[in-house]
């Protein structure tokens, strides 16, 4: 589902990241997500909405139906204190990892 | 404008949400692609596409709502119980009186029918504690014409329904000895559950130390083994863990311990230690192993997969019925004998069980009553919360949510009752194991376990429901009229009727409890009365089972028997002593039930062949017992030369067999004794042989010097106290020989007493029960007119300021409460009439319908519903009727 390079539990964090934003409905969290990626990370647009399902399940994200910005009534979720503490804690995670991985990737010798 | 929440509860509102939701997400898209220059007649398409499978995504958005949506509503429900829980333990604690006295009464209930279903579940509901229970199947053998319930089987006859028998996996057989063990301490006589080496394997039965019987173990010239029951270990060996690989000497052989038994049900006997039939002397011998009337052994099977009981009946009736053919001699007196294969658990049940299942159902009826009473009680507090209700439902409480809250109450309060009842239950249940250890196997399974708790919590929230919603029906009071009538809780008319109609319903169960009980002391009394045709005071027995490879011939025997009564005729305070095959009470049913012809009459069919119970008794026999000789003598030293023919017949057996003929004189022959005519030399009075319950036996006695008995009971009257006669009869029988064990002391009037065992626990709990029951309807009666008395104090304070006789007021109160007393008594009179008859088979002397018991009882319950009633009275006629009126 994921389209290309996207590893277990990015898509997570990249959708918490952006509802710690403001409020924001799946169209527009997708939207986000290709646009501050630069389109490198491909998501599938409707592998999305399983995973919202999912986090709102676990009351990282909750939900909150309003008017969009075309006039029609959409789901918006909204982040919740847990999913702030989520989102801090994977994205400290996320660092330590990358680093760690660029690190071994730039090492000289064998 | 944003809406916080949506109700999307309900798989259709999860549904649209999700289709609702993709939906905008494609149109967005759409929207986009046309704007950035797509074609708008396949913009839509090509959203579609880049959005994915959306039936897969749908369902995956779904199946995470549906999760979501359930644990939010559970959590709500919790939430709502907690929240009902904390204001109920709130309500309660304002109302102390009501709570202790409701926790009290549910506490007696509850506790009660604890108490009796570990009992039941003990004895009678759960599987034996064998661990092939479901398969075991017990072969009994009855006789109908002897009163036989289980005639052995011999070792032939064993091995025959071993080869007929397809159904069964494997047959174990049985039979229980009295041995002496030596070694390890003092000689012990021991019993002993002497067994085919598959036996424990058939059971199921793993050892708790070393091991049980091998194969090959009971082949006939195996080493001597020996397997030790667990109570035996603990308490005779003080549970010494390194038992297993020593060696006690039995029957002049080293037998070695192979293992200890976990601790198992008393069946089919209680037994101390197990021994493999080849280390039997009896049952090894030649005689018994080539003789088809060498009865001795009983069988218990384990039925092989997929066989049924049915089937294992069906093969070992057939093995039974050829052998009757082909063998006719070897049935001459037993030709009815027939099989009955049942499981084992419908085998080990006891008499005792029906006196268990009564308690168990009366048990419940008091468990009703304070049902009923707890419910009243919960009716007086609802009217008088009548203002709280009607402010909440004004508040806008849902009527269901009020009821709600009343069973949240009411379920609290009774689980607490059970949490004490358990406490009540835990406190009485050992002993009520120990008392009925002596009368039912399975004594040591009445224990206080989960099963027993699983029960009472079950029974506790049932009886919070019941006692919970009562109440709350027939309430059709609006809520307009209980907020007008504000405070005074004088509406509900409905709910004053229904206290009136559970106080009638608490009197009608108390009264059907107290006539239970009440025919139960009537039988115990009638059973402490009965003449039971012998002297039971100041007779201490015992048992004596002579050492059989010391004791080898009859003359031995006979010695030693004499050189014994001898000596303990000479000790002080001994007036008679005798030995006897059995004495009165000594069993509760026939052991030795004997067909016998009349000399000179034509030999009757079977059926009508004079039968009695055969015991063989020493001269002074009579005279020990104290059982007088009505006619002709009783037996001499004399009647033991060859000469000395002679028997003693019992007055109902005189009756019975010779009518008005004198039977002494007269001869008769016994099968045991082949042409042996015997001379009937006396008639001894009747004696209730099997105990006082049952009815006078007849009796035939023959002399013990001529039929010797090497296990015997010794029966000495004597007026020293029972502790010194039996320290008397153990120093003479061991100044005799040191080794010779002699065991089972116990006076006659114990043994009496024993054999009334069941109905003397019956009897306490019934009576028990039955003042719980009487005390809880009381306690309600007398609630109910006090509160009538608070009712109407104006109305008595006109009355008696209008010159009304203080006498006329207190009648015109008794006569309220003694109106719901006799409606009650009348329904009550009419289910205990209905209900009953269930008791019959606990009743001796007594008929169900006893117009004396029901006389008492409802004379008992009107002299206690009139004192009930009487205090409340008094309170009305010391009315102040000025202060009444200027009140008013």
């Amino acid at each position: 589902m994921a389209g290309s390079d996207l590893f277990v539990g990015t898509l997570d964090i990249l959708i918490l990241k952006s509802v710690s934003l403001g409020p924001q409905h799946g169209y527009g969290i997708g939207r986000w997500i290709r646009q501050t990626t630069n389109e490198v990370l491909q998501v599938q647009e409707g592998a999305l909405y399983p995973a919202l399902h999912r986090l709102q399940r676990k009351g990282l994200v909750e939900e909150e139906w309003g008017v969009s910005e075309t006039g029609r009534e959409a789901k918006y979720y909204r982040i919740t204190p847990l999913g702030r503490r989520q989102l801090r804690a994977e994205a400290s995670r996320w660092r330590e990892h990358a680093e760690a991985v660029s690190l071994a990737l730039a090492a000289a010798q064998p | 404008m944003k809406r916080r929440f949506r109700l999307s509860i309900g798989e259709r509102g999860i549904k649209k949400d999700v289709a609702q939701e993709i939906e905008f997400h494609i149109d967005m898209r759409t929207r986009e692609l046309i704007d950035a220059g797509a074609d708008p007649a396949d913009a839509r398409a090509q959203a579609i596409a880049t959005f994915g499978d959306v039936p897969r995504f749908s369902e995956a958005c779904e199946g995470e709502t549906r999760k979501r949506v359930h644990r939010a509503a559970w959590k709500e429900r919790l939430d709502t119980v907690f929240q009902d829980v904390r204001y109920a333990i709130r309500t309660l604690g304002r109302s102390p009186g009501y709570t202790v006295t409701a926790l009290v009464t549910l506490a007696l209930g509850i506790g009660a029918n604890s108490a009796m279903f570990s009992v039941v579940d003990g004895v009678l509901l759960r599987q034996p504690p064998y661990a092939n229970a479901s398969r075991l199947t017990v072969v009994a053998h009855p006789v109908p014409s002897l009163q036989i319930a289980d005639l052995a089987f011999s070792p032939i006859e064993v091995s025959e329904f071993r080869a007929g028998t397809p159904a069964f996996d494997q047959l174990a057989e049985y039979h229980s000895m009295a041995f002496d063990l030596l070694g390890h301490g003092d000689p012990r006589r021991v019993q002993t559950g002497v067994v085919s080496a598959d036996f424990f394997n058939v059971l199921g039965v793993k050892p708790y130390l070393g091991r049980t019987f091998a194969p090959g173990e009971d082949a006939m010239g195996a080493a001597p083994v020996l397997v030790l029951g667990y109570d035996f270990w603990v308490n005779q060996l003080g549970a010494d863990s390194s038992i297993v690989g020593k060696s006690f000497t039995m029957n002049d052989r080293q037998h070695l311990v192979i293992g200890v038994l976990p601790p198992l049900p008393a069946y089919p006997n209680s037994n101390d230690v197990w021994m493999p039939i080849s280390s039997c002397p009896f049952r090894s011998s030649p005689q018994v192993r080539n003789s088809r009337t060498a009865r001795m052994v009983s069988l218990i099977g384990r039925l092989g997969p997929g066989h049924t009981f049915q089937e294992a009946q069906r093969e070992l009736a057939t093995v039974e019925s050829r052998g009757h053919v082909e063998h006719p001699d070897d049935y001459k007196g037993v030709k009815d004998a027939s099989i009955l294969a049942s499981p084992v658990r419908i085998a080990m049940k006891s008499d005792a069980d029906s006196a268990f299942m009564i308690l168990l159902g009366i048990a419940a009826l008091v468990l009703l009553i304070a049902c009923a009473n707890v419910a009243h009680l919960t009716l007086a507090r609802q009217l008088r919360r009548e203002r709280e209700f009607a402010i909440r439902g004004a508040l806008g409480a849902a009527r269901g949510r009020i009821v709600r809250q009343l069973v949240t109450e009411s379920i609290l309060l009774s689980l607490a009752g059970s949490v004490i009842a358990l406490g009540l239950a835990w406190a009485s249940v050992g002993a009520l194991a120990r008392v009925a250890a002596k009368f039912t196997p399975r004594a040591n399974e009445i224990v206080l376990d989960w099963r027993v708790v699983v029960f009472t919590l079950g029974i506790a929230v049932l009886t919070g429901v019941v006692f919970g919603v009562v109440p709350a029906l027939g309430d059709r009071s609006d809520l307009a009229t209980r907020l007008r009538e504000g405070g005074h809780a004088t509406s509900s008319a409905s709910k004053v009727r229904m206290r009136s109609l559970l106080v009638m319903v608490e009197v009608a169960l108390a009264f059907v409890v107290l006539v239970g009980a009440g025919l139960m002391i009537r039988t115990f009394e009638g059973l402490l009365r009965t003449d039971v045709g012998y002297d039971p005071e100041h007779v201490v027995t015992a048992h004596l089972d002579l050492n059989f490879t010391k004791y080898n011939t009859s003359a031995l025997d006979r010695q030693f028997d004499d050189a014994l009564l001898a000596r303990l005729r000479l000790q002080p305070g001994v007036v008679t002593a005798a030995l006897a095959s059995e004495f009165p009470a000594s069993s509760s049913s026939p052991q030795n039930l004997t067909a016998f012809d009349i000399v000179g009459r034509p030999a009757p069919d079977s059926a009508h062949e004079p039968k009695a119970e055969l015991s063989i008794v020493t001269p002074a026999y009579f005279a020990t017992v104290g059982t007088r000789i009505l006619a002709g003598r009783e037996f001499t030293e004399a009647d033991r030369d060859s000469a000395g023919r002679v028997t003693i017949i019992s007055q109902s057996a005189a009756h019975r067999f010779f009518g008005n003929q004198n039977p002494v004189g007269q001869q008769i022959t016994v099968p045991g004794a082949k042409n042996l005519e015997l001379t009937i030399v006396g008639v001894s009075g009747d004696v209730r042989q099997f105990g006082p319950a049952a009815d006078v036996s007849e009796q035939l006695y023959l002399p013990f010097q001529r039929f010797t008995v090497r296990d015997a009971r010794l029966l000495v009257r004597s007026n020293a106290p029972t502790g010194a006669t039996s320290n008397l009869i153990k120093d003479a029988v061991h100044a005799l020989d040191q080794n010779q064990p002699v065991i089972d002391f116990r006076t006659l009037s114990a043994a009496r007493d024993d054999a009334m065992g069941p109905w003397r626990l019956t009897t306490i709990l019934l009576a028990l029960f039955a003042a719980v029951a009487l005390a809880i309807a009381a306690a309600g009666l007398g609630g109910i007119v006090a509160y009538t008395v608070g009712q109407r104090t104006e109305e008595f304070g006109i009355r008696l300021a209008l010159g009304a006789e203080p006498s006329a007021v207190r009648w015109l109160i008794l006569s309220d409460g003694l109106r719901l007393v006799i409606i009650g008594l009348g329904i009550g009179l009419a289910a205990a009439v209905a209900s009953l008859g269930l008791m019959s088979r606990l009743l001796v002397g007594v008929r169900s319908t006893d117009p004396m018991t029901y006389g008492a009882v409802a004379a008992v319950f009107v002299s206690v519903a009139l004192l009930a009633c009487l205090v409340p009275a008094r309170r009305a006629t010391s009315i102040d009727p000025a202060s009444v009126l200027k009140g008013a």
